[in-house]
């Protein structure tokens, strides 16, 4: 128990001297917002407050991201945050309803530049195995045989069909994130880090895109899903675009779409410095840390 | 028959799937950060026997298939069809051979077998772990070879062929392991 409780303290540790040694300052951003997420798959968790006074719902945040980022958008230079966050509906294996999420933003980095530090960052925890750099294309091509980028959704349904995965969707990123997911991920297992870069631009999702492809990778260690990264979009407009489209496919599906977050939209009026981001699940970073290797 | 969603899967679920009753061995759930959950499932196909892997997405719905898997007693085969019996209703069902696979080998009169039933229609049958069968043929034995060291073919009454030891003699009964079709003892 106190090992284990121990291991997960000097990690936590590790991690808070790596920014302080790069002078990226530590933030505390609010976890209970107005608003819920807007990603078409990420469900905010919704509580009734001040039932006595004035009530209102309120929502658990599923990611500092859009608070952080209002920081960056008011100067506050390069900044992490380590916090509990929370999500609905998730199920699997490794997901969970609360989880703890390190989120960090390097200005002037691409995305690029913020793989190098996050390699750094592994290393400074344990991890040291080999590192592989693959663009999504490539994964694709080498593991799958797909020309994933220039494949239409009507093709990628017949080669789902083929490997007996469902084919009933009704956007192309669901049907590449479940070719992906099924395909590709059982053969990342024997990759101790790997970084995926360059999504379809269909999945650009906060990225900025260029092109057929989105500034977005993804760390995976030994098959699994651990980080999440972008070359950050600047601009206020970009924004109210993702959301907007993001609201109306959750319309679509039935799920709640609530109103654009104008707050958060005002706050980007300055727009964000040039900048790269990434969020990183800590249990799951953890689960990989080797025993015994933290000083 | 109902549907079924994706969240009530679990190990032993029987579905329709291409026309044919299935049943989940396994169902492994993956939620991608910014993807849609989908469920991986493992069936076992109650017609074929072939073991099939599909993919689902969460919260899709599939047809349930009405399977069921009653104790039923052997009585007789009629040329064309296997007879069993359900011994709380005294119900009778005839399996044909397509239904019968292996299972015929180890047919013993008054054994109790399960019978896999969809819409009340018999579709497989899974004999006893252990039936004593008699040996109508195999090579002379060799007396006072007790330790069973090696082996010989023996025809079974019911048409199998089992490896036995060398002592073993035609009009012995002699107890097999159906799972495995191996000789498992002479009692």
């Amino acid at each position: 128990m106190r090992d284990a409780l121990k291991q997960r303290s000097d990690f936590l540790a590790n991690i808070r001297q790596f920014f302080s040694q790069r002078k990226v300052v530590e933030v505390c951003t609010p976890q209970l917002l107005g608003y819920p997420a807007t990603d078409v798959y990420i469900d905010s968790i919704a509580m009734q407050v001040n039932q006595k006074i004035e009530p209102k719902t309120q929502y658990l945040h599923t990611s500092p991201e859009l608070e952080m980022k209002k920081l960056l958008a008011n100067g506050s230079g390069d900044i992490y945050q380590i916090c509990q966050v929370f999500r609905d509906n998730e199920q699997g294996e490794h997901n969970f309803n609360e989880f703890t999420m390190l989120e960090y933003y390097r200005l002037g980095f691409d995305r690029y530049q913020l793989m190098d530090d996050m390699v750094k960052l592994l290393q400074c925890l344990g991890l040291c195995g080999s590192v592989h750099r693959l663009s999504y294309a490539q994964v694709f091509n080498e593991f799958a045989n797909i020309d994933i980028l220039n494949t239409n959704f009507d093709a990628l349904k017949k080669i789902a069909k083929t490997h007996g995965l469902c084919t009933d969707f009704e956007w192309i990123e669901d049907l590449q994130i479940l070719l992906f997911t099924h395909l590709i991920e059982p053969k990342l297992i024997d990759l101790s880090i790997c970084f995926i870069y360059d999504y379809p631009n269909s999945q650009s999702a906060l990225a900025k895109v260029e092109g057929q492809v989105a500034h977005r990778f993804e760390l995976y260690l030994e098959g699994v899903e651990v980080a999440n990264g972008y070359d950050e979009l600047q601009y206020q407009a970009d924004y109210r675009q993702v959301f907007a489209n993001d609201i109306k496919k959750r319309h679509q599906l039935g799920k709640y779409s609530p109103k654009l977050d104008e707050g958060f939209l005002n706050a980007l009026q300055n727009s964000l410095p040039p900048c790269a981001g990434v969020a990183i699940g800590i249990e799951r970073l953890l689960s990989k840390v080797p025993k015994n290797a933290l000083k | 028959m109902a549907n079924y969603s994706t969240s009530q899967f679990k190990n032993g679920l029987k579905l329709i799937l291409d026309g044919n009753p299935c049943s989940i061995i396994s169902n492994e759930i993956r939620k991608p950060g910014k993807g849609q959950a989908s469920n991986k499932v493992r069936l076992k196909d109650l017609i074929t026997g072939k073991t099939l892997e599909k993919t689902f997405k969460s919260g899709e719905s599939v047809e349930g298939a009405d399977v069921m898997e009653l104790d039923m007693q052997y009585l007789y085969n009629d040329g064309d069809t296997y007879n069993f019996m359900d011994p709380e209703s005294f119900e009778q069902y005839a399996v044909d051979e397509t239904g019968m696979d292996e299972a015929k080998g180890y047919l013993v009169e008054q054994d109790m077998c399960v019978v896999t039933l969809w819409n009340n229609n018999p579709i497989s049958v899974t004999p006893p772990n252990h039936v004593m069968l008699e040996v109508v043929d195999t090579d002379p034995g060799l007396k006072g070879d007790t330790a069973g060291t090696g082996g010989k073919p023996a025809t079974m009454n019911t048409g199998v062929v089992v490896q036995v030891p060398l002592f073993i003699s035609i009009g012995e009964k002699v107890k097999v392991d159906t799972r495995t079709n191996e000789y498992a003892g002479r009692t």
